[in-house]
């Protein structure tokens, strides 16, 4: 049987987020939405969903007088998505 | 991008897709490398020309390096904190740089000891150093042109200590003048994309 798939990671925007983001030790705001191609309003969104899930973290700072958002993943949304990427292997195959 | 669901084969792409795109993001621009491989090639042949005018002073050419190496430490500095995205490379390209710089200290502060003349075994440093830079951002230009500095260094034991200052200028030429050109028009041509 196919397992489950996270349906959290399985919509398009998440899952590109969180595959940029395995990639890399971590990004800005401004770089997942040049990256993704999505708006900043929705892309927040579903950075609050993935932050909600203990997926990614999110830092807020200031650098040179502007506001900056940073985003990471946690070991969860590490795990999260070698689950995700196992499961769809099998409905690939 | 939208928010929506997506099938199996259009998750799979997307993930192939959004990974490659991010760890094939150079994040180098190559400035580094060319900053000091001008500052080298230049030192060098300054050094060249006061040895050859037996000049009692020809050492003091080399004090640019420390002068090199404060400003690298500001601009990384402020590289960092206006960077949009930190990858893992930036990391493991700081590591090699710091023992780069290390060794290089060392082996030019204990030439006595070695009771041999150290230059091949700063180009041999170079040729490391832009070796394994090369591996790690995925930039063969690099690698090739650290090959080219690894049979330089083997020549440079061959050589008397006038030309092996020459070797020197010719290694950074090499391995840092020409890739960081190579990068800096790669990674403006990304830029523009």
């Amino acid at each position: 049987m196919f397992k489950d798939l996270d349906p959290l990671l399985h919509s398009q925007l998440r899952l590109a987020v969180i595959s940029i983001l395995v990639s890399v030790k971590e990004a800005e705001f401004t770089y997942l939405k040049e990256e993704t191609n999505a708006t900043a309003g929705n892309l927040s969104v579903q950075l609050q969903k993935l932050k909600d899930a203990e997926y990614i973290e999110i830092e807020k700072k200031f650098s040179n007088n502007y506001p900056q958002t940073l985003c990471k993943i946690t070991p969860i949304g590490t795990k999260a998505f070698a689950n995700y990427v196992k499961a769809i292997k099998q409905y690939i195959k | 991008m939208e928010e929506r669901e997506i099938d199996a084969n259009q998750s799979f792409e997307l993930i192939n897709k959004m990974v490659n795109q991010a760890q094939n993001k150079l994040t180098e621009n190559g400035f580094l490398l060319l900053f000091w491989g001008w500052l080298v090639f230049i030192t060098a042949l300054v050094f060249y020309c006061l040895i050859s005018a037996e000049s009692s002073y020809a050492s003091l050419a080399w004090v640019t390096m420390p002068f090199g190496g404060i400003f690298t430490a500001v601009y990384v500095m402020k590289k960092n904190k206006t960077e949009k995205v930190k990858s893992f490379s930036n990391d493991y390209v700081g590591y090699v740089s710091i023992a780069f710089t290390i060794s290089m200290f060392i082996v030019l502060t204990q030439t006595n000891k070695l009771q041999l003349n150290c230059y091949p075994i700063i180009i041999l440093l170079y040729a490391i150093m832009t070796f394994i830079i090369g591996g790690i951002i995925r930039f063969k230009p690099l690698i090739i042109c650290a090959l080219v500095s690894f049979v330089l260094a083997f020549a440079a034991f061959y050589f008397e200590f006038k030309v092996q200052i020459l070797l020197i200028a010719l290694s950074v030429l090499v391995s840092y003048i020409l890739p960081g050109h190579l990068l800096m028009r790669k990674f403006k041509s990304q830029s523009n994309v």
